[in-house]
């Protein structure tokens, strides 16, 4: 594998912290959205379905350009944020961890949804007249029975996030070191011409990245679906 | 303590629309497939919200629609048996049997861990996880469970149904000794008299939605008019002996109350006093004391009540000192032999079957007084 | 002579990924344009379409991701690059028809902030660029490969600025991007095209590189060497006539006449 330059490594390591940040923030909100969309009845439900799964049919352009409405630096929730606790998006790599969550959310939720759904129900009702409130049933009954799917969309959204271009370049632009991401940078290497071999190293490794979670994230269901069952 | 219910529920066009009050012991809530006796217990257990209704454990209102009461289902502290047991797979099955102890409330009597697993026989499973349990195993665990939560009352759904009979003439006996060692009333559904004959304090047969008979058990099980509900072939009253005896001959000889009875050896010692149930297709009347043949329970009785109906074959309850057995006969017969309330025959049982055991505390609520 | 596989092949991929061209029909005429043409290109087109009754399909996007389209094959009857090295990338693949290149335009790049009545910028040998941006970024097209950018940079190196800077940069896929985030307020200054800051509202242009700081801009024109629509020629035409000429001064262009120096490298 030959040797990476300066730039190459910033931008790699840049997408890996990006990918991990987006990740880790959305899980909480990926379950919870996943658990009222697979156990709730309440009326508006389909339309938060939608909305969970905007990101994945908009244009990644269009995304972006919503996100930089709402979250830049005038936007009404960006200006918020910034003024009460200091948190910018604008330019900086949290911009591009949000912009890597959103479009990753639909896909986390998926596959987090279904596992809720292949949780046989009436557990989670036996757990009900044993005394165990919906929160205790949840954390007890629930959640390590879902841990396959979680733990698959956790690292689902990850590879998602890793190819993140579209939205980020439109919400927070390209700035080496803050928002230069992989996918990015490669763009970038192919715009110039003579830039082909860094382009071409540097997709060799967001291939291997990604195929690498991939694998990973089908092992690891596996095998934990497998201790579930086993016991 | 005493169970109270009353609801009204609809399914599309199926309405359901119970009214019962039943006493301590095991409650059986018999009917067809389809009749709703799972609707009333998963609405007492809090499982589903009937449209209308008000139920009452043991002094305490768990649902009042009227008044906008309704006690969520973790705070009804209603012990459920499923019909597929309903383990947490994840979990061993000593972890199961806990689980239902961490959410009992302090202030509850808390069961003893260990007499219940002794209760149950389910020492040897402590360790294994519930994927490599047999059926009955793990219905025995889903019965501790549901114990080890403190409830103060115990509902099991068909609870015997997923089960080959010999694992549930296995489980049948622990079922009885937890109606007898046990201060927990039990509410029981099943579609299977046997079960009902051999378990139950008192009987609510539902039929299309409704309370069709309720009574002390001996009663419904030798109610001419309720036969029916069990149906030809299950129709049968029990009643309680005592063992005598056991004959050098293979015979065990017992006191009912109407007279002696014969059975193939019992495995029970004398001053035992036992469940025997009498299929009411088993049962032959005669008008004069038989002499010559070869049944050997021959009972005096009285004709008490003759079931309704126009089919060929008819029913009669007849009463046998304290007891009453129910016989079915043709109709044909019923006109040859002039048989009407009051006439005195006689009972010719031609087989007894042996049901179970009854603790001294159950056959006096067993044999109401009101007869 | 036609580049090397994998080059194309990569090109190719990129294509599929940005921008995809409309389908035309058989007299349509399919043009790649530079961004900031947008404003002045839409009425240009519209123009035309009416005299002639076909219709001109135009697709804006950096010269440079343009050039690369062409590379890969795109069926695009006309260019008009913002920078003469992309039209002269791809006439030393021979994708051009050399005879009728023509420099058709010259713009000005400004420097301009966000709102309506921002103070002026006088812009000097070492102007303290960095000082007013502050904590906040300069938004520019990509410095390396999109014209607006590199000019925006060769102005800036000129000035003995781009050093202070270099790091402030918020860079853009294209010029009208850049445009957009100092219209939204997001990045307080940027630089664009004279004819950019016109075409939008939100702007104010507080002040214009000097010409000797940057390489003329030139916007060159061409057919492509694969077209074969007899309408591309009409337009081609078209762009230098009356009506075209006004509609391009209107938004602050220079028009070029044929005869101006059509500084190019073969």
């Amino acid at each position: 594998m030959p040797t990476l330059t300066p730039d190459e490594w910033q931008a790699l390591a840049l997408s890996l912290k990006v990918s991990f940040w987006a990740t880790a923030l959305s899980l909480p909100v990926g379950l919870l959205t996943a658990l009222v969309l697979a156990r709730g009845t309440f009326r508006g439900k389909s339309i938060l379905n939608g909305l969970v799964h905007l990101p994945l049919i908009l244009p990644p352009v269009v995304t972006g350009y919503l996100l930089l409405l709402t979250f830049g630096r005038r936007g009404p929730v960006g200006a918020f944020l910034d003024a009460n606790f200091g948190i910018v998006f604008s330019f900086r790599w949290t911009g591009a961890a949000l912009a890597a969550a959103v479009m990753a959310f639909p896909l986390m939720v998926r596959a987090i949804r279904l596992s809720i759904e292949a949780v046989d129900a009436r557990l989670e009702d036996a757990a009900g007249t044993l005394g165990a409130n919906r929160l205790w049933t949840f954390v007890i009954v629930t959640l390590p029975l879902i841990l396959p799917g979680v733990i698959a969309g956790a690292i689902l959204a990850f590879a998602k996030a890793m190819g993140e271009f579209g939205a980020t370049i439109t919400f927070v632009s390209s700035i080496p070191g803050e928002t230069r991401t992989l996918p990015a940078a490669i763009y970038g290497y192919t715009q110039v011409p003579g830039g082909q071999p860094q382009a071409m190293r540097l997709t060799l490794i967001a291939v291997a990245v990604a195929m690498t979670a991939l694998i990973a994230s089908e092992f690891v269901a596996r095998r934990v679906a497998r201790r579930i069952r086993d016991g | 303590m005493s169970l109270d219910v009353r609801l009204r529920h609809a399914f599309g066009s199926f309405i359901l629309d119970v009214d019962f009050t039943a006493p301590a012991g095991v409650t059986a809530l018999f009917g067809r497939s389809g009749a709703g006796k799972t609707t009333v217990v998963n609405a007492v257990a809090g499982l589903l919200r009937p449209a209308e209704g008000r139920i009452v454990v043991d002094g305490a209102t768990l649902l009042d629609t009227a008044r906008g009461v309704d006690v969520p289902k973790h705070r009804r502290r209603i012990g459920y048996v499923f019909q597929e047991g309903r383990l947490f797979p994840h979990l061993s099955v000593r972890q199961n049997l806990a689980f239902g102890g961490w959410f009992a409330p302090r202030t509850a009597p808390q069961p003893d861990f260990g007499q219940v697993v002794a209760l149950l026989g389910i020492a040897g499973l402590l360790d294994r996880s519930p994927g490599l349990l047999s059926g009955g195993e793990k219905q025995r665990v889903a019965i501790g469970r549901a114990l080890l939560s403190a409830p103060r009352m115990l509902l099991m759904d068909e609870p015997l149904a997923a089960l080959d009979e010999e694992r549930k003439a296995e489980i049948l006996p622990y079922l009885e000794r937890l109606r007898d060692e046990t201060r927990v009333p039990i509410l029981y559904v099943s579609h299977a008299v046997a079960e009902v004959a051999r378990l139950a304090t008192t009987v609510v047969a539902l039929k299309d939605g409704r309370v069709a008979r309720i009574g002390a058990a001996a009663d419904v099980l030798s109610d001419a008019g309720a036969a029916p509900l069990f149906g030809p072939t299950e129709a049968g009253a029990v009643i309680g002996a005592r063992v005598l005896r056991h004959d050098p001959d293979g015979l065990s000889e017992l006191a009912a109350g109407g007279g002696r009875l014969l059975l193939p050896w019992v495995a029970a010692a004398p001053g035992t006093t036992l469940r025997v149930r009498i299929h009411a297709r088993d049962v032959i009347v005669a008008l004069r004391q038989p002499e010559a043949i070869s049944a050997l329970n021959v009972l005096p009785a009285v004709v008490a009540q003759i079931g309704g109906g126009e089919g060929p074959a008819v029913d009669l309850s007849l009463i046998c000192g304290p007891d009453r057995v129910l016989a079915r006969i043709t109709r044909r017969s019923l006109i040859a032999l002039d048989l009407a309330p009051g006439r005195p025959c006689f009972a010719i049982l031609k087989s007894v079957a042996l049901e179970g055991r009854e603790s001294g505390e159950t056959t006096a609520a067993f044999r109401a007084e009101d007869r | 002579m036609r580049p090397p596989r994998h080059r194309q092949l990569l090109a190719a991929l990129l294509a599929l990924c940005v921008t995809a061209a409309p389908p035309a029909s058989a007299q349509d005429v399919m043009i790649f344009a530079a961004a900031s043409l947008k404003t002045a290109l839409d009425g240009v087109a519209a123009a035309w379409s009416a005299e002639t009754g076909s219709e001109a399909v135009v697709s804006y996007a950096a010269s440079s991701a343009l050039a690369r389209q062409i590379e890969a094959g795109a069926p695009a009857d006309v260019f008009i690059s913002a920078d003469l090295d992309w039209m002269d990338y791809l006439a030393s693949w021979g994708l051009i028809d050399p005879d009728t290149r023509r420099t058709l335009l010259s713009n000005r790049i400004v420097l301009i902030a966000a709102g309506t009545d921002a103070p002026p910028v006088e812009i000097a040998p070492g102007f303290g660029l960095a000082a007013l941006l502050g904590e906040g970024r300069l938004a520019m097209a990509d410095v390396d490969a999109v014209p607006a950018g590199r000019y925006g940079k060769a102005a800036l190196e000129t000035l003995g600025v781009w050093g202070n800077v270099e790091s402030r940069i918020a860079e853009t896929e294209n010029v009208r991007a850049a445009l957009a985030f100092v219209a939204l307020g997001e990045a307080p200054y940027g630089i664009v095209y004279a004819t950019d800051a016109n075409a939008e509202d939100n702007v104010t242009i507080v002040g214009t590189f000097p010409e000797d700081s940057h390489p003329p801009i030139r916007y060159p024109v061409a057919l492509t060497a694969d077209t074969a629509n007899p309408a591309a020629a009409d337009f081609l035409e078209f762009l230098g006539a009356a009506p075209a000429r006004a509609l391009f001064e209107a938004q602050g262009f220079t028009v070029l006449d044929p005869t101006d120096a059509d500084a190019h490298a073969g």
